[in-house]
């Protein structure tokens, strides 16, 4: 056969090589322009996989907060609200307290991955809601579709449109279970009455004063006696008489000193102001009742009965809660809206009691 | 013309015996390929053996129990953050729907996060509650249902990606390759569960990962970490005792749109048919 013969139309012959031509700059492209691990595991670029999980974690746990707010955390593992993490009230906590100290703690591995909206956020500082409100309803609000065991409050109708936190411990909302948690260990009461010969001169040799401003303590609750000897211990409450005296206790002599006057029997001050003034003083009393008591005996360890107190020392009481001389978040909200007459027809109502 | 008519042509013979060879070699050299590509998938990935993670050995798995769910949306607050979402009310990688069957209406009303309604009673677009309309109203049943990306066994959107920008790892999860995505909205269209979103301001598409970065890391979705009801579980499905395994064991569970063929690996339970 000729040569001529065997040889292709030449147009087939450069619609060849115009394929040839077209195959081998779609090669070179892709060897130069396509990622290198397109490809490796699949259909896409191996290296997105490890991109994408470089980027940092922003929920750090409840292990992570509790390396620094140990007390905190205890707080709310104890209570029923050990079910929502810290993060999901206080917003996540990612680089707190600094970018520097996260590095140290736990985040390894830098993102290079670009990310869908832009930077990160990085907390300095975590929120502590301001409006407990708005936040607290969020899931307890009463609302059809939300499951019978979620507890669920009718906000209209429930505590005056007043912060939740004045009454509820948002770490251990459940009332009561707070301050068993703070009352500490059981002192004793023999060795208490022993300690509290200082005391007496002040508060009566069992615990029954007669001094219109300085209150009984007999049958006061004990951890809020724990708890108060303790604050002046430390200075969270000053006070120029019981600073003194509390600086030399020691924690065992608190605890005996708050078992002593605890079981001590108590005895009402009674009011010398008018029964008008303390029924005034009743119609008051409606919102300290979910704390200190229908009738100003309190049923948590934490909370003071009210009940049978100096009528004096209350008025004291409540404007230095007023002031700010007296440090307490519950009892400032409460005390602020109070005028000098409604403070008066409180302690009246509250000095009258029987105690028990 | 060259050639005769009628003329016998061995080159024709000669042509058919070449194209055969070509095809068998051609075929050998792709399988060969193929294979190798097959050893490539196998192996853990290599950026992530210094954290300890092996992709092969994990199976994710989600759980959605919807008879515990409160509609918080903490979860979605979470997931915004963790993840960088924007924050408007439009964009989500999980959002949660609140179905409401009042006395004598046949249908649900359904509602989201991003409902005008909703967005009034959060007082922002970039922070999310249900408000309480069905407060006064006859209500037979209601319940709230979280919803996510399913990340199905067979996904819809993986397969109608033109440039590899999508894909499924082998511990379970679709992901997207942000800097391969075109934009192109394609698999926005494929999804059948409206779980991808198109983010205007990147122009590329985004979705639910489970959160790929810290399950990677041994963490839990931020989801199922910020949920104050476990109302959502997450696990592997590859360890019996993990979450997500007892959740399926111990419920009837079902998944979204079965019929669609995707085999989705979300899980729910206390849900109704409308929900899809």
């Amino acid at each position: 056969m000729a040569d001529s013969e065997s040889r292709m139309p030449r147009h087939i012959v450069r619609l060849l090589l115009i394929f040839a031509i077209g195959g081998a700059i779609a090669l070179i492209a892709r060897i130069l322009f396509q990622d290198k691990s397109y490809g490796r595991y699949g259909i896409y670029r191996g290296d997105a996989v490890a991109e994408i999980a470089a980027d940092e974690p922003m929920y750090q746990g409840p292990g992570y907060c509790q390396s620094c707010h140990a007390e905190r955390h205890a707080e709310w593992t104890a209570g029923i609200h050990k079910v929502v993490v810290c993060e999901t009230c206080h917003g996540a906590a990612a680089k707190h307290p600094s970018a520097k100290a996260a590095v140290t703690v736990d985040l390894a591995g830098k993102s290079t991955r670009v990310r869908i909206a832009g930077e990160r956020l990085e907390h300095i500082k975590l929120a502590i809601p301001a409006d407990s409100v708005k936040l607290c309803t969020l899931c307890h609000e009463k609302m059809p579709g939300r499951p019978a065991a979620q507890k669920q409050i009718e906000v209209s109708s429930h505590a005056g449109g007043q912060q939740c936190i004045v009454c509820h411990n948002p770490h251990s909302p459940k009332i009561g279970a707070a301050g068993a948690q703070k009352a500490g260990k059981p002192g004793d009461a023999a060795a208490g009455r022993k300690k509290a010969a200082a005391c007496a001169a002040c508060h009566g040799a069992e615990g029954v004063s007669g001094n219109p401003e300085w209150p009984s303590l007999a049958g006061q609750q004990r951890g809020y006696l724990a708890g108060a000897l303790l604050a002046y211990k430390s200075g969270a409450r000053p006070d120029p008489m019981m600073s003194a005296q509390a600086k030399g206790l020691s924690e065992a002599d608190i605890g005996d000193l708050a078992a002593f006057y605890s079981d001590a029997s108590c005895k009402a001050a009674g009011s010398k102001s008018s029964a008008q003034l303390a029924s005034a003083g009743k119609a008051k009393a409606a919102a300290c009742a979910s704390c200190h008591g229908a009738e100003g005996v309190s049923g948590n360890p934490a909370w003071p009965s009210l009940a049978g107190l100096q009528e004096a020392y209350l008025v004291n009481a409540l404007k230095a809660y007023q002031s700010g001389a007296r440090r307490n978040p519950m009892m400032a909200g409460l005390a602020k809206g109070l005028s000098e007459a409604e403070i008066g027809q409180l302690a009246a109502y509250y000095a009258g009691l029987k105690c028990k | 013309m060259k050639w005769k008519i009628g003329e016998h042509r061995p080159d024709r013979r000669r042509l058919l015996r070449l194209l055969g060879r070509a095809f068998v070699y051609a075929g050998t050299a792709l399988f060969s390929v193929g294979l190798m590509g097959r050893r490539g998938l196998a192996a853990a990935i290599p950026a992530l053996a210094g954290t300890g993670y092996d992709w092969t050995k994990h199976r994710w798995g989600f759980g959605i129990d919807a008879t515990r769910c409160i509609g918080c949306l903490r979860c979605v607050e979470a997931c915004k953050t963790e993840n960088g979402v924007s924050r408007d009310a439009h964009h989500f990688r999980t959002w949660v729907e609140r179905y409401v069957y009042l006395k004598g209406e046949k249908a649900p009303r359904i509602d989201s996060q991003a409902d005008p309604g909703n967005i009034a009673a959060s007082g922002s677009e970039t922070e999310y509650r249900f408000d309480n309309r069905y407060r006064d109203a006859k209500v037979e049943k209601a319940f709230f249902v979280p919803k996510l990306c399913n990340q199905c066994e067979h996904p819809p959107c993986v397969q109608v990606c033109p440039v590899g920008a999508t894909f499924r790892t082998p511990d379970g999860v679709v992901l997207i390759d942000h800097d391969y995505c075109i934009g192109c909205q394609y698999c926005v269209q494929a999804c059948p569960y409206g779980a991808r979103s198109f983010n205007p301001k990147h122009e590329v598409t985004d979705k639910c990962t489970w959160c790929y970065h810290r399950i990677t890391r041994g963490l839990k979705p931020a989801c199922v970490e910020a949920c104050p009801v476990d109302a959502r579980i997450f696990g592997d499905q590859n360890d019996p005792e993990s979450p997500i395994s007892r959740f399926i064991r111990e419920n009837r569970v079902q998944v979204l749109q079965p019929a669609m063929g995707t085999s989705p690996n979300v899980f729910y339970v206390g849900i109704e048919k409308e929900v899809v």
